[in-house]
């Protein structure tokens, strides 16, 4: 154990005011996130098939089935759903990425998703393939 | 009358003779103090004699709300009652599940688990090292800790895809393998944070304003340690050697072994370097976890069932012996869990801690502790006739509530 | 002419952008030092952020505190403010004599400070918060702790120069300075200084994470910018009395025979010396972390006292 003095920091206090601050200066400069950063869900409407499985497996409850239309499998007439995501509430957790088998959805790495009108947030994409 | 009813008796009678200009009120919003809690401290002067936690501010039912969700989403819910231990929270509820049925769960993804458990430790601890000099007055000691800190989280955020909700265990393993970049860059950061321990072990021990305020502060006994049975690194640092990783190890860490550091001052200082030394060594584990991580799967299909049972298990998180009770009644949804943060065993020895010690050792000694009061606010039951209060269970609180009503006294 | 000097230079309002231009200092190198970039958006490298802060501040309402003394909290921040301001004047900064010099204008100061103090804990007893109330007997004990080495270390100039006044102190400094045979004495004043302006080490009576903001808690708006003010004011007051008595003042290595010029550079000098003794305190301030009340009247009491009395007792000797 060294011995005790005051102002043992002055030296790296100097040092550090030499080096560049690390300071982000984020509104007016891009933070750089990592490869893997789970940020804002987005779907592929196309390779999404409205099989509702997200909706089960959300733990967040952003996703809902809405009718679409209907479709017929020989006799009987089936309703069709596609997901739509409230993605105010959502924690980006990945667990619908993981569990959506057709690859329909990822998480990108956008993060900046502060709005005045939270209804912005709804993102109904999945839905305009079929109308 | 008990023993011990007679010294909450005295206490209480003695509480009265305060008049309210003795009561300094510390929270339930204070700058020192990053969640809502309050302390009533009784002053004669500077010197305390008296200090009541009163706990509950931040109560957000997430065990009842355990109950309505499948395993799976209680990963995530589990993981936000905190977000400094969070990853210790979704090991200890993920291998406490895992611990119901019988599947194997892949070395490599163990070896993950305590790697990412690691890392939380040395972020957790250096963002409490930072908090030291906060409390203290020393800004600077405060702004380099956490400058370093953000290595950590960065380091976090490449390998689990975020910094504070990881995300990372998952009933059955892991989520997110580590690539041979991640690897090198694991190795150069905790590189770079050893070094800069060295640097920080060395600085708290000899800036001589900084040992004022930490050497003999709040110093806690054996005996006292034994009475009030704190855990963690505040158990350690009275001299008892527990450690939950060693004693009853979880995930990998029956082939990492940790080195469990003592230190008999019981003192602030004595946390700092028995922290320090954790930080040190939560490096050397991660690089030796590197070195022998097996190949292999890191995930293995699980069932969304779990089996009927119950499941004790408790890990070490950062701040201590983390505790998970998990009762499964054979449903997609858990029926009662159960969970004791370190925080809560902690609490009664750092205000017994501050008794005789003089205000401006509050913040120093009552977070000293490393606090997470959001983590620990279960239900609280104030009592005012009999002015005593206590934490209840559901289960307490269920039987309570039936009798009140037997009573009549619900009818109005 | 006089009062023009008085109220713009090299008086007040002067000294109240230098106050500014502290600030503004301290945040910045504070900021550097802790690998932060500290202000930087109002104004050039947000020189102007001190000017703006106080500009919100005082426009913002002032809430008073329902058991408090209405009458000292809305006129004792004014007075409080006239502290430094009035202290400040007896500086000599572009000549060997300040505006207004008076014989004995050394005892004068020691008054200002001493004044000061007491209207700061007169503001926190009338708040009547538990937070300011507990500050005040810390300023208290903190005030007589360091009120004994601050004046003894100030007389060792006044003995050197065989003046008590602020002018004559100076001009007997134009040979050398009196740091070089009052070294202790300058150490002690910077140390004793510390505590008057309540920075760290001895920012006990306004520790945050203690007492949240000390005696300034139940501050709010107008009188909270003023309090603040003040308080960067009384740091450009120690700075200026640390350079008056042991640094020379404006006495320069180069002497001119031109008046205006002459003027000029003695500005010049008076304000690089400010500046380093302002910076010196920072750096101080910015390497050391809070000490308790105890610990600060024992370092006080036991070593800076003794201390100072040993230099006092060197320059009688000297003399």
């Amino acid at each position: 154990m060294s011995k005790k003095r005051i102002g043992k920091a002055l030296g790296e206090m100097f040092k550090t005011a030499m080096e560049e601050p690390v300071t982000v200066k984020y509104p007016f400069g891009a933070v750089i996130v990592a490869e893997r950063f789970r940020g804002k869900l987005d779907v592929d409407p196309i390779r999404c098939t409205g099989c509702g499985v997200c909706e089960i497996v959300c733990p967040a409850g952003v996703i809902t089935m809405v009718p679409v239309g209907k479709r017929s499998i020989g006799q009987r007439e089936i309703e069709v759903k596609k997901p739509v995501f409230d993605l105010y509430t959502c924690i980006s957790c990945g667990q619908c990425v993981e569990d959506c088998r057709f690859g329909a959805l990822a998480l990108t790495n956008k993060f900046e998703l502060a709005v005045f009108d939270k209804g912005s947030l709804i993102m109904k994409k999945a839905l305009k393939v079929v109308q | 009358m008990s023993e011990e009813e007679k010294e909450r008796r005295e206490v209480g009678a003695g509480l009265m003779e305060y008049s309210p200009e003795n009561l300094v009120p510390f929270g339930p919003v204070h700058p020192s103090l990053k969640e809502p809690e309050y302390f009533k401290l009784i002053l004669e002067g500077e010197k305390i004699v008296e200090v009541h936690p009163r706990i509950g501010y931040v109560h957000r039912g997430i065990e009842r709300a355990a109950q309505d969700r499948t395993w799976v989403k209680n990963i995530y819910l589990f993981e936000r009652i905190c977000g400094i231990c969070s990853f210790a929270h979704s090991l200890a509820y993920t291998e406490g599940t895992e611990s119901l049925t019988e599947f194997q769960i892949p070395v490599r993804a163990k070896y993950l688990r305590v790697l990412i458990a690691e890392l939380e430790r040395i972020h957790s601890h250096l963002l409490w090292l930072g908090l030291v000099g906060y409390w203290t007055g020393f800004d600077t000691l405060f702004m380099w800790i956490w400058k370093d800190r953000e290595h950590v989280l960065d380091l976090l955020e490449a390998i689990t895809g975020n910094r504070v909700h990881k995300s990372f265990s998952t009933l059955g393993g892991v989520r997110k393998d580590l690539t041979p970049a991640l690897v090198s860059k694991l190795e150069e950061e905790t590189k770079f944070i050893t070094e800069r321990v060295k640097y920080y072990e060395t600085l708290v021990h000899s800036e001589e304003t900084l040992v004022s305020r930490t050497r003999g502060v709040g110093r806690l006994t054996k005996e006292i340690a034994e009475r009030l049975c704190p855990v963690g690194p505040l158990l350690r640092c009275s001299g008892i050697d527990r450690d939950v990783r060693k004693e009853d190890p979880y995930a990998a860490y029956e082939f990492i072994q940790p080195e469990v550091k003592t230190s008999n001052a019981g003192d602030i200082e004595s946390l700092l370097s028995i922290r320090l030394a954790e930080v040190t060594d939560s490096c050397r584990m991660i690089s030796e976890a590197l070195d022998r991580l097996p190949e292999g799967p890191v995930r293995v299909p699980f069932p969304r069932i779990i089996p009927r049972g119950d499941a004790f298990f408790h890990v070490e998180a950062p701040r201590g012996e983390l505790f998970y009770f998990i009762r499964s009644n054979g449903t997609p949804k858990p029926e009662r869990v159960k969970i004791r943060t370190p925080t809560l065993a902690n609490l009664l020895t750092a205000a017994e801690m501050l008794k005789g010690r003089p205000l401006a050792d509050v913040p120093v000694v009552l977070t000293g502790i490393d606090p997470c009061f959001g983590c620990m606010d279960r239900v609280t039951v104030i009592d005012v006739d009999k002015s005593k209060k206590w934490s209840v269970s559901g289960e307490e609180l269920r039987v309570y509530g039936i009798e009140y009503y037997r009573r009549g006294a619900g009818k109005r | 002419m006089q009062l023009l000097q008085l109220l713009v230079f090299p008086g007040l309002t002067f000294f109240v952008w230098i106050a500014f231009a502290f600030e503004w200092l301290e945040r910045k190198t504070a900021a550097r030092m802790q690998g932060r970039v500290g202000p930087m958006i109002a104004g050039p490298f947000g020189l102007l952020q001190p000017v703006a802060d106080f500009l919100k501040l005082a426009s913002k309402e002032q809430i008073i505190p329902k058991h408090s003394e209405k009458f000292v909290l809305t006129w004792g921040p004014p007075l409080y403010f006239a502290a430094p301001a009035i202290g400040i004047i007896f500086i000599p900064v572009i000549g060997n004599e300040s505006i207004i010099g008076h014989p004995l204008d050394l005892l004068f100061v020691l008054f200002v400070l001493a004044f000061s103090t007491l209207m700061a804990s007169l503001l926190g007893y009338s708040a009547a918060g538990r937070y300011s109330t507990i500050a005040v007997g810390r300023l208290v004990v903190q005030y007589t702790s360091y009120e004994i080495p601050l004046i003894l270390s100030v007389i060792s100039p006044a003995i050197l120069a065989g003046n008590l006044s602020l002018g004559g102190i100076v001009s007997a400094q134009s040979n050398y300075w009196f740091i070089l045979s009052a070294p202790i004495g300058f150490a002690v004043f910077i140390i004793a200084s510390l505590a008057e302006l309540e920075k760290p080490p001895f920012d006990i009576p306004s520790a945050k994470t203690e007492i949240v903001g000390g005696w300034m808690t139940d501050f709010s708006g107008n009188a909270l910018a003023y309090v603040k003010l003040t308080k960067n004011l009384s740091y450009v007051f120690l700075s200026a009395l640390a350079v008056t008595l042991f640094l020379g003042g404006p006495n320069g290595p180069v002497l001119f025979h031109q008046i205006i010029l002459q003027y000029v550079m003695n500005t010049i000098y008076f304000m690089v010396k400010l500046f380093s003794v302002g910076f010196l305190i920072f750096v101080v301030k910015t390497a050391l972390a809070r000490i308790r009340i105890d610990q600060a009247a024992e370092l006080f009491w036991t070593i800076l006292t003794p201390l100072s009395l040993a230099q006092l007792g060197l320059v009688i000797l000297l003399r």
